[in-house]
Order: structure tokens, then sequence, then C-alpha cells
């Protein structure tokens, strides 16, 4: 088969080229708002995916992390009674008022709670051994190095959370939290940093390390639900960690925002993606009529016409991959926080070729002016 | 080579056809009653001023336009009530044609825009490249046969143009204005080569055009006016030869 589409499209380049930057355009708009939301949102869930447990057990229903609720301390022997689980951690979660020295006023903080041993779960992936050991000094807290100018301290500072006496025992980095700031201490000194009565003694969430990690959706399943105990709820941590970014984002309004900016940019590129196509068919508008004057049917011209678009949608999609790449790259760099997985990469390029494809069959429409007849003149 | 005997053979047959266009709300007739039969192996010359209707009579015997009026028959086949899709077949099985414009893609050697037609009509890719060759010899363009049309002459292009519809190996070919666009050289060879086609294939060839200067090259030549045929007369032309299209 001669390759008429695409010898058109290496010959003609000058006139796809509009064309192709434009579905390149729409491509990396796509892909980069999509990383950048996910990154800006992926904070989140930095508690879960900092983490090295496979199941986090709380309240029941909790959307998100941060709204997390005290569940029934017991549970952790239900835990400990499947032959899955190879450990539990307590991890508490206590929404706090900082008060730093030099007179920065409050400061909303999350106060995690966490295990202070060199091998305890959360932020496994967040905090060194030797920082995470400082903990266990008594009042001892940790703030993430971005937030130090904002909380007014330096690391052996002292501050108050819930006029409760801390200090400032050491730094960390990538901790920064979504809407407030996180703070770490260990789970005595979060104990009595909670002046929540209702939480006497009872963990905010109860997190589990399995022997086997890839049993993690079974186990969550078998442990749900088990009588006898306060309510409580089993995920997998890849599930609580996909729920509390999808809640900020509905809850924000950022998800709706990511889906018009998509509206949008699939209106734009489909538009100027198909004013260029229907450009280019009505260049080769004669030549077409004569293979149908040859007798090559509209429906095998229509798919001249599509698989154009095909090639220009595929052309732009590599243009797009390799800007954006080099984009991310340069945002990594930067401290900009951005986040693509295959998934949403995907449904980027899926997007991107549904635009191409939708004009191409506006371009379609122009193949009725290649009336042979209209050729005798 | 096609035998002689079969160049008596009515191919293409109006009978009392009638055609109008609408240009808002009148009503403008460009045929009215015509008749006519066309034979195989000879080139028939439909001459006439423009406006006379001559490209509207080719359009509908090439089973490119319908007409309101009268039956065509081409082939022993009726072509007015004959679909869209089965008139597109009618014209890939059996019609060729030649244009006034070339209309050959930029992007594409000669030998690509001779050997597309072919996948269509479902020839292997094998053949249709030999099928090519073959066409694109007989026009007299063996040696240019990589180059795109921007690196032909138009009488070159006019040529691939002739073997784009000849590789079809069609019955009908039917030629709109052939040399219009053409200097006078260039023109002789097209007429001729069109002529030859007729002769050595057997092809029943219509062309129309207002050029005198082929009126001494059709065995047959048609004078239209005011959508009707006022003339119709035979030509005694010198012998053409019968073996290869090119002089």
């Amino acid at each position: 088969m001669v390759a008429l589409a695409r010898k058109t499209l290496v010959h003609e380049w000058r006139r796809f080229l509009p064309a192709i930057l434009a579905v390149g355009f729409a491509g990396l708009l796509q892909l980069l708002q999509a990383a950048l939301v996910l990154g800006i949102f992926s904070s989140a869930s930095i508690y879960v995916t900092g983490s090295a447990a496979d199941l986090w057990v709380g309240y029941p229903g909790t959307q998100s992390v941060s709204l997390g609720r005290s569940i029934d301390p017991n549970v952790e022997g239900r835990l400990l009674m499947d032959p899955a689980v190879e450990r539990v951690e307590p991890f508490l979660w206590v929404d706090a008022d900082w008060r730093g020295q030099s007179g920065t006023g409050g400061e909303s903080v999350y106060v995690s709670g966490v295990d202070p041993r060199p091998d305890g779960l959360v932020f496994a992936r967040v905090l060194p051994p030797a920082l995470r050991m400082r903990l266990r000094e008594p009042d001892a807290v940790i703030v993430d190095q971005a937030d130090m100018d904002k909380l007014g301290v330096r690391v052996g500072d002292s501050a108050t959370i819930n006029s409760y006496r801390v200090r400032v025992v050491g730094a960390s980095s990538g901790l920064r939290a979504l809407g407030g700031v996180n703070v770490v201490a260990s789970l005595d000194t979060a104990r009595v940093l909670d002046t929540d009565p209702a939480d006497r003694d009872r963990p905010t969430y109860l997190v589990a390390r399995l022997h086997d990690p890839a049993a993690a959706d079974a186990v969550a399943r078998r442990i749900s639900g088990a009588r006898g105990f306060d309510r409580y709820e089993v995920w997998t941590a890849s599930a609580f960690a996909r729920r509390s970014v999808l809640y900020w984002m509905l809850d924000t309004g950022a998800g709706a925002g990511v889906l018009f900016l998509a509206g949008v940019v699939f209106v734009v590129g489909a538009i100027i993606t198909s004013q260029t196509l229907v450009a280019a068919v009505a260049g080769s508008v004669r030549e077409y009529a004569t293979l149908n004057a040859l007798g090559v049917g509209m429906r095998a011209l229509r798919w001249v016409v599509l698989e154009q678009a095909t090639w220009v949608g595929v052309c732009g999609l590599l243009c797009a991959s390799v800007f954006g790449a080099a984009l991310l790259a340069l945002a990594r760099g930067q401290d900009v926080p951005v986040v693509l997985d295959v998934p949403v990469a995907l449904a980027c390029a899926v997007l991107t070729m549904g635009l191409t494809t939708v004009s191409g069959l506006a371009a379609i429409r122009s193949l009725r002016h290649a009336d042979p007849a209209s050729l005798l003149r | 080579m096609m035998p002689t005997t079969s160049a008596t053979r009515v191919t293409l047959r109006a009978e009392d056809i009638g055609k109008a266009f609408m240009s808002g709300k009148v009503r403008t007739p460009v045929l009215d009653g015509l008749s006519l039969s066309v034979r195989a192996g000879e080139l028939t010359l439909i001459s006439g001023p423009s406006g006379c209707g001559k490209s509207t009579l080719l359009a509908i015997l090439s089973g490119l336009q319908r007409v309101d009026t009268g039956r065509v028959f081409a082939l022993d086949q009726r072509l007015d009530d004959l679909d869209p899709r089965a008139l597109e077949r009618f014209r890939l099985l059996h019609t060729g044609f030649v244009f006034q414009g070339f209309n050959l893609f930029p992007a594409l050697t000669a030998r690509e825009q001779v050997e597309l037609p072919l996948h269509y009509l479902g020839v292997p890719r094998r053949e249709a490249r030999e099928r090519a060759a073959r066409s694109l010899e007989e026009v007299g363009l063996a040696h240019r046969m990589a180059l795109r049309p921007a690196e032909l002459s138009g009488g070159e292009k006019q040529r691939v143009a002739i073997a784009r519809a000849l590789s079809k190996e069609p019955a009908l070919l039917f030629a709109d204005e052939p040399t219009s666009a053409l200097d006078a050289a260039s023109g002789q060879i097209v007429i001729d080569m069109l002529h030859r086609i007729a002769r050595v294939h057997g092809t029943t060839v219509l062309c129309v055009s207002h050029d005198p200067r082929l009126i001494g090259h059709a065995d047959r030549v048609l004078s239209m006016e005011d959508g009707r045929i006022l003339n119709d007369r035979r030509e005694t032309t010198p012998g053409v030869p019968t073996e290869g299209l090119v002089p």
C-alpha cells in the first residue's frame, strides 16, 4: 500500500506543523498540570507514602489521613492475631497550636506521634534512623527544614505546642504539609500534647507491616469488621494514600479545576488541530476528487484523513513527551512538587489522541468538497 | 492487443438525456434530449465553445453525474439507476480519467501515483508495482519514475496522469481538456498517446476539448453547441502505429 497519509505528512510537514505543535502543546499542558496537581496534593498522603506500613487501620469512613479520629487500641491484638501480620505500631495525629519564640504568633500544626525506634514504620522513608532516635528525648520534636522560618525556630530552640513546652531537636526534609505544618514527635510526647480527653490512650491509626506485602488486599479484607471492638476500617497503604489525595483534590476544588482546564485544553487543541487538518485536506481536495473519480470510495478517503490525524497525534505526543520529560526533570531540580505515574501519563496520552481523532473527524467533513464532477471545467 | 473487430462495439450510449442546473430559483438546461453512441477502439472528441455542455456530457457518460431524464448505458450497464456506492465501484473497475489539472499528490513519486489506485482495486503490492512501471514505460517515463510532481514538467505530469488512468486497464478512458495546460509539443504528445491507447488497447477514449489542434488527431469529432450535438463526423486519420505509445 502506498502510504499516502504518512508520505504527505512527511513531504508537507510545514503544512502539518501547526497541528503537530497544537497537539504537542495540548499534551504537554495536560501532562504538566496533572504532574503539578498530583505533586502538590501527594503531600496529603506523605504520612502513608513516607511510611513502611502495608496496612492502615483507622476510624471507619476516614477520607484523608488528616481527618482521623481515635480508635480502640485493642484492635492491635486483633491485628497481631493474624499470621500474615509481622508488626503493628500506633500512630497519633494531633491538631495543635504552635507558638514560637520570635513572636510569629500562633500557627496551626499537625503533630504526628510516631514510634521513635530506629526501625519504626511511620515516616520510615522520611526520617533517617539517627534523626528519629532523637525523638526519644523528652518533649523533643522535629520540624521540616522548609517550615523553620514559618515557625520562627531553629534546631535547638524551644517553642510551645498547646501551651506545652517542646524543643526542636532536628530538621527533616520532604515533610511539608498541605494547609498546615507537620511536626513529628514521639508517641509519648504526642500523647501529652493531645488535650482532647476523648483521645486518652487511644491511637488515631494503627499501622501494620505484613510478612508478604503483596497479600495486603486479602489481609485487609480479612481483618476488616471483626466483632468485639469499637468500629474500625482497614485500608492498604496505596488505597489510603489515594483516598487522601483524592479527598484533597475534590475538597479544595482542585480536581474540578484540573478537569475544567483539561476540557479547555482539549477544546482549544481540537479547534487548532482540526483547522490545520481541514486546510490540509482542502489543499489536496482536487487529488482526492481525482482518486474518487477513479473509483476510490469516499470511505477509503476518509480513512486517509483519519490516518493523517493519527500521525499528527503521534508526532505531537512525541514532542510532548520529550519536552514534558525535560520540564519535569527541571521542575524536580528546582524542588517544584511534580509527580507523574504511568496511569496518569497514559490518560494524558489517550486524551491527546482523542483530541486528534475529533479533529480528524472534523476534517473529514471537508472531503465533501472532493466532488470529481467539479474537476471538469 | 485488441482485435479490430471490437473497435466497432458501442460501449457508451446516451438515450434522450436531459440535465439542468439550478442557480437560485433559475433553472438552466444544459443538455436537452441528447442521444449519442460512442465506440470502443477510437478516440472520440467532443468539441465546442465553453458552456456548451460538453463537460457535463462527459461527467454523465463517465458516471460522475446523474441525468435528470433519459438513460445512460456504459459497457451494457445502466448507469442512471446505480446508487453512489455502485457508481464508485463501476468507475473503479472500468474507468480512467485524465483532467486538465494533473491532480497528482505532491508527496508521491510518479510510480506511487500510478500504484495508488491499483491498491484500491485490490491488486497485490508487487503486481501493482510492476503494472505501474509498465504503464510509465508505455508513456515514455521509465526514467522519471522516482521523481515527484515538482520535478516533472507539465507534459510529464500529464503523462503520469495518463499512466495512472492506464494502469487500471480501463475499458473507458475519459479526458477533459487534457492539453489545455500544455505547450504545443507536449499537447501533441499527449493527444497522440490517447489516440494510441484507443488503438492499442481497444479502449473507448472520450475526450472533451475546445483545443482545435486536437481535431486532426481524433477518429470522430462531435461538435456541440447549446447542449446539442450539431455535427458528428469521422476523420480519416493517417495510419497511427499500433505498437507502443511513444512516437
